[in-house]
């Protein structure tokens, strides 16, 4: 689910001062913590008999950030922070899981590999409590204990590595003054440029983060990231009318995103200044719009690669995470249209026109990049949707081993968004795959029909099978030109019938940022990446209420 | 999970130190211990599962320092924080860390300072739940489970159902899907005008179950909030199976009548107290904000004093009510908490704020009696705009030392001027729509615009000439319809007040059902299932 709550001003961060060994967490501290986490993973296989796997993770991270508010600097600071997660799988007649997460500070450094130790002991004492308790239900809830399984996990190969991060300009190389002079610019700029705009929220951040995974097997994998992300909202009122729009703006990369922008082949993005400055304009001239109109039957909509990054997020990433196909997630993020029960389910069928591809690939250069996941699976392209069928599924090793299928075998996709919560099955980068028309004759073909510019926000049925996603800007289209510019529009389909009506497909494919996703209990907002190119097909258009 | 006594002493030591620094004005120094343990539970009987999916935790320790520097470049605020250091040399690192990033914003006027309240809520925690063993942790999530599988079992109406099918009850596929969390948070804060240490101890359990009967689009919950370790019982897994199997429909001679849906268009409904906690916490509580009217995102922007909505309608913060869960003694600034009556009658009485919202409406706002619809200053001394609100809820359930505090609602409740039981709100619709659970609401066109889709995903039922007709198809309805006109469309509100658990919400809120009139509906779905109720 995408998380709208506004995040600009919770201050957080700061750090000075290298007086003493630990003192402070450093990203390089990593070095010496691997070690740690294999010798106590290793240490505690071996002491226990009825331990079937157990893993743990670090994630050090270090970064910088500022927030300004109508040209006013509101915070800023630099911090870091150093999280542990265990995971242990065990029992005496049948297996099961236990977890357990910490904070860690400074100060626990030279006691590292002791709290190693304690949270692994932690977890397995669950796992063991667990394990007891469902074995008594196997029996005693009769014809309902059938299923109640002997967990395990499929098997993966297990790797040593160390990923190192890519950048231009290192975050921790920036002054923070810098970063508040830029954030207070721009937020001071936007004010004094326009009369309209009477809110802004500028936001930036850069960091690095450090993830390290051991398991019991044998895997030790250290990867590193950059990330810089920017977080524009402009409020711009016109008369009585008001448009909100935020958006993010972000890569793993350095601070040079900031100053340069992005030009990859697949992630483009003008500098960050131009980037609030361009989101501002669109606010302002959409506070001078009428409101977008609503249509009773399905019209001809045209939406471009912004708006699909949150159309695939929400319809195609969504509903193929296995631990929805698998009802695992019924009272929280829903179940999925796709996949009944293993009798009747969409795989192997046609989803959608063959027209549509669909995919999510962690080794994409997007914001949801990674070589491996959080539990030290080789991460890989699984394609969902093949010329309209439907062929796979995002997991985890557990969930691959429920499902049971060669064709599911596990693809990296168990990510947590700190060090200290259990992983879930996550987006990586998803995207819909490029096609081969000229964005420009998607909509010079069309006769009648709307041009949807930019997701806003999104709501979606339980099973993904209905959504309603509202856009930033929405053009009607006459005979093959656009005519008017609508404020507050949005369009609202059958996932499925959406699908089946896509029949153009662009060959102007973008990655974007995606910084909220939220899933799971305790809530995850997770970073990650979404794309597609231009594509038509039908839906209803929305606009406000009727 | 660190000690009360433990936090005062880190927050003392440091006080004492911090405040005699010769460049700090004022200081204000936050301890905070956090532990959340939650016991996930997943069941499926046409699917391998574990039953217990997940029994985990997380937990953090550490303290923060908001301070006011003197500098050469004039007066700067800064906040800085430390983890799992709660020693003087902490609280120094969080210190450098606040000078670091300190900034000068002219629209800051202090750290909080004593207002004309006092504390009323105290020791209002189970201390056995800061003590919480594994084993009790475990087996009462296995508890709640059992109470599902047992409704399951001994289901009279399962077995008719499977009968049809001539197949086993588990082939109806059946889902168990939910959490019981466990939340302790203890706090410790002092400032330079509230220089005594306070303290504040906090502990609750939520348990939000989902069950279904898959086979036909069946869906129930149950809820349970306990704020005793010792009460936790199965009622939440009990109530959520049955009202699955409540939502398979009814037998009629023999043949499954299954859920109905409709067709698109409006309809009187009646929204049960989830949707309506939906509501409050995705669009009601975030306009009742000081932070929303001062960046003119609220709906009720420039209406203090005016009728706003429904003069049926009461919406107040419980926040020092020990009676429901989210209680609090003090808030993350050291203020007392206290009951804030939002709405009244339908009329706009007051709202949620934090130290730095109040101060800056009442000191630096020139346009804040434009944005209010009074003079806030005139507020204020009706007892309005206090900042009671200012919480750091940043972890899910805990209090974050990390973080400045923002606001935040704790029991938000919504119940009706003239309550009626739930029987004469269904006696009065001819033919409309009980909606029992929703999902995905948000504000689709900015909050200010008021413009809100959700889908209807359990727990309702078509109403036929005032009676319950039928179950509603799950996933077959789709609202798309304004907050502030379905607020002043409200007919009338029942007296059953219910708490639901709000996924990733801070508060948790209290509400009633609400009739409200022409509800814009569109059905969805309908390749698979054409309407059937109408």
């Amino acid at each position: 689910m995408l998380l709208i709550k506004r995040c600009f001003l919770t201050i957080k961060h700061s750090n000075k001062g290298k007086k003493m060994a630990y003192e402070r967490v450093t990203i390089e501290l990593g070095e010496h913590l691997k070690q740690d986490l294999r010798n106590v993973l290793n240490d505690f296989k071996k002491a226990k008999n009825c331990v079937s796997h157990a893993d743990a993770r670090i994630n050090i991270s270090e970064g910088q950030y500022a927030a300004s508010q109508n040209g006013i600097l509101k915070g800023s600071g630099r911090d870091y922070s150093l999280e542990l997660h265990t995971r242990v799988i065990a029992g005496r007649k049948v297996n099961a899981s236990g977890y357990y997460g910490i904070s860690l500070g400074p100060t626990d450094i030279p006691d590292f590999a002791k709290i190693v130790k304690m949270a692994l002991e932690k977890s397995y004492g669950r796992a063991m409590a667990n394990a007891e308790h469902k074995f008594e239900r196997m029996v005693s809830w009769k014809e309902l204990g059938n299923t109640l399984w002997d967990t395990r996990l499929a098997r993966v190969p297990i790797h040593e590595k160390t990923i190192p991060a890519k950048f231009l300009i290192w975050p921790l190389d920036v002054s923070l003054d810098t970063i508040g002079k830029t954030v207070k610019k721009i937020s001071k700029e936007l004010k004094k440029n326009d009369a309209k705009l009477q809110i802004n929220d500028i936001y930036l951040a850069t960091w690095v983060e450090r993830e390290i995974f051991a398991s019991a097997e044998g895997a030790l994998i250290d990867q590193t990231f950059c990330y810089t992300q920017g977080i524009t909202y402009v409020l711009a009122v016109s008369k009585n009318v008001q448009q909100e729009h935020y958006d993010c703006f972000g890569h793993q990369r350095g601070w040079e995103i900031v100053e340069n922008g992005v030009n990859e082949e697949f992630t483009r993005f003008p500098n960050f200044r131009q980037f609030s400055f361009n989101l501002a304009h669109e606010a302002s001239t959409l506070s001078a719009c009428p409101p977008c109109p609503w249509t009773d039957k399905p019209v001809v909509v045209i939406t471009d690669p912004h708006y699909n990054t949150l159309k695939v997020h929400e319809i195609v990433g969504h509903p193929t995470e296995l631990d929805r196909i698998l009802k695992m997630e019924t009272a929280y993020a829903g179940r999925s249209w796709l996949f009944k029960n293993f009798e009747e389910n969409m795989l192997g069928k046609r989803v959608g026109s063959a027209l549509l591809n669909a995919y999510s690939d962690p080794t994409l250069p997007g914001y949801g990049h990674y070589q491996y996941d959080h539990e030290g699976t080789p991460a890989k392209r699984v394609w969902h949707i093949k010329n309209g069928i439907l062929l796979g599924f995002m997991n985890s090793r557990q969930t691959s081993a429920i499902f049971g299928d060669t064709a599911c075998d596990p693809n990296g996709h168990w990510k947590a968004n700190g060090g200290q919560v259990v992983p879930l099955i996550r987006m990586s980068n998803t995207v819909f795959a490029e096609g081969d028309k000229n964005p420009n004759d998607i909509i010079s073909e069309v006769e009648h029909g709307y041009y949807l510019v930019g997701h806003r926000i999104p709501s979606i049925a339980e099973s993904r099978e209905n959504f309603r996603i509202s856009a930033r800007k929405v053009y009607e289209i006459k005979n093959g030109k656009p005519v008017r510019l609508y404020r507050d529009g949005g369009m609202m389909a059958d996932t499925h019938d959406y699908f089946m009506n896509v029949d153009a497909v662009g060959n102007d494919f973008r990655l974007y940022p995606i910084f909220n996703c939220g899933k799971g209990q305790p809530m995850q907002a997770k970073r990650l990446g979404n794309g597609g190119p231009t594509m038509r097909s039908r839906a209803k258009l929305t606009g406000g209420a009727k | 999970m660190r000690t009360k006594a433990k936090l005062s002493q880190a927050v003392e030591e440091a006080f004492l130190y911090l405040s005699q620094l010769p460049d700090i004005v004022e200081v204000e120094v936050f301890a905070s211990s956090n532990a959340q343990n939650v016991f996930r539970i997943d069941y499926k009987s046409h699917i391998l599962c574990n039953g217990g999916e997940e029994a985990k935790s997380k937990e953090d320790y550490g303290i923060g320092v908001q301070a006011i520097f003197k500098t050469a470049d004039g007066i700067k605020i800064g906040f800085g924080s430390e983890s799992n250091n709660l020693s003087l040399e902490g609280a120094k690192i969080a210190l450098e860390k606040a000078r670091e990033g300190a900034v000068p914003d002219n629209e800051f006027v202090s750290l909080p300072k004593t207002i004309e309240l006092k504390r009323t809520l105290y020791d209002y925690h189970d201390p056995e739940m800061l003590e919480l063993s594994e084993k009790d942790f475990i087996a009462a999530g296995w508890k709640i489970l059992d109470g599902a599988i047992k409704e399951f079992l001994n289901s009279e109406t399962l077995k008719k159902l499977a009968l049809l099918k001539n197949k086993p009850v588990s082939s109806l596929g059946l889902i168990v899907g939910g959490d019981m969390t466990v939340v302790a948070e203890s706090i410790a804060v002092a400032s330079t005008s509230m220089p005594e240490i306070q303290t504040d101890e906090s502990t609750f359990v939520t348990v939000q179950i989902t069950a279904m009967v898959e086979k036909f689009d069946a869906k129930g919950s149950g809820y349970g909030s306990y704020a005793k370790l010792s009460k936790i019982d199965d009622k939440a897994g009990k109530e959520a199976a049955q009202n699955a199997i409540d939502a398979c429909g009814v037998i009629i001679n023999g043949e499954i009548q299954k859920p109905l849906s409709i067709a698109s268009g409006t309809y009187p409904v009646i929204f049960g107290p989830q949707p309506v906690s939906e509501l409050m916490s995705n669009l009601i509580i975030p306009s009742l904000g000081a932070d929303a009217f001062w960046g003119l995102q609220s709906p009720f922007t420039g209406q203090f004093g005016k009728q706003v909505v429904s003069s049926e309608i009461n919406i107040f913060d419980d926040a020092a009510n020990p009676e429901y869960v989210g209680a609090k003694g003090i808030t993350c600034e050291g203020l007392p908490t206290k009951r804030t009556e939002l709405i009244k009658a339908g009329v706009l009485n007051d709202i949620l704020s934090n130290w730095y919202e109040t101060q800056r409406l009442l000191h630096k706002d020139p346009e804040a009696e434009k944005k209010l619809g009074k003079d806030p200053k005139e507020l204020y001394r009706q007892g309005k705009l206090f900042p009671t609100s200012g919480f750091r809820f940043n972890r899910g359930g805990g209090r974050g030392y990390d973080a400045t505090a923002g606001i935040s609602g704790t029991n938000t409740v919504f119940e009706g001027t003239n309550p009626k039981n739930i029987k004469e709100l269904v006696a009065d619709v001819p033919f409309g729509i009980y909606i029992g659970r929703i999902w995905y609401c948000y504000p689709m066109n900015g909050l200010k615009a008021g413009d809100f889709t959700a889908t209807v995903i359990a727990d309702s039922f078509v109403i036929k000439d005032g009676k319950i007709m039928a179950p509603l198809k799950a996933n077959a309805v789709r609202i798309n319809d304004n907050i502030m006109r379905v607020l002043n469309s409200v007919k009338a509100v029942s007296n059953g007040k219910k708490a639901s658990i709000i996924w990733a919400a801070d508060e948790v809120p209290v509400a009633c059902d609400i009739l409200v009139s022409n509800v814009t509906l569109e059905e969805i779905g309908a390749e698979e299932a054409p309407p059937t109720g109408v």
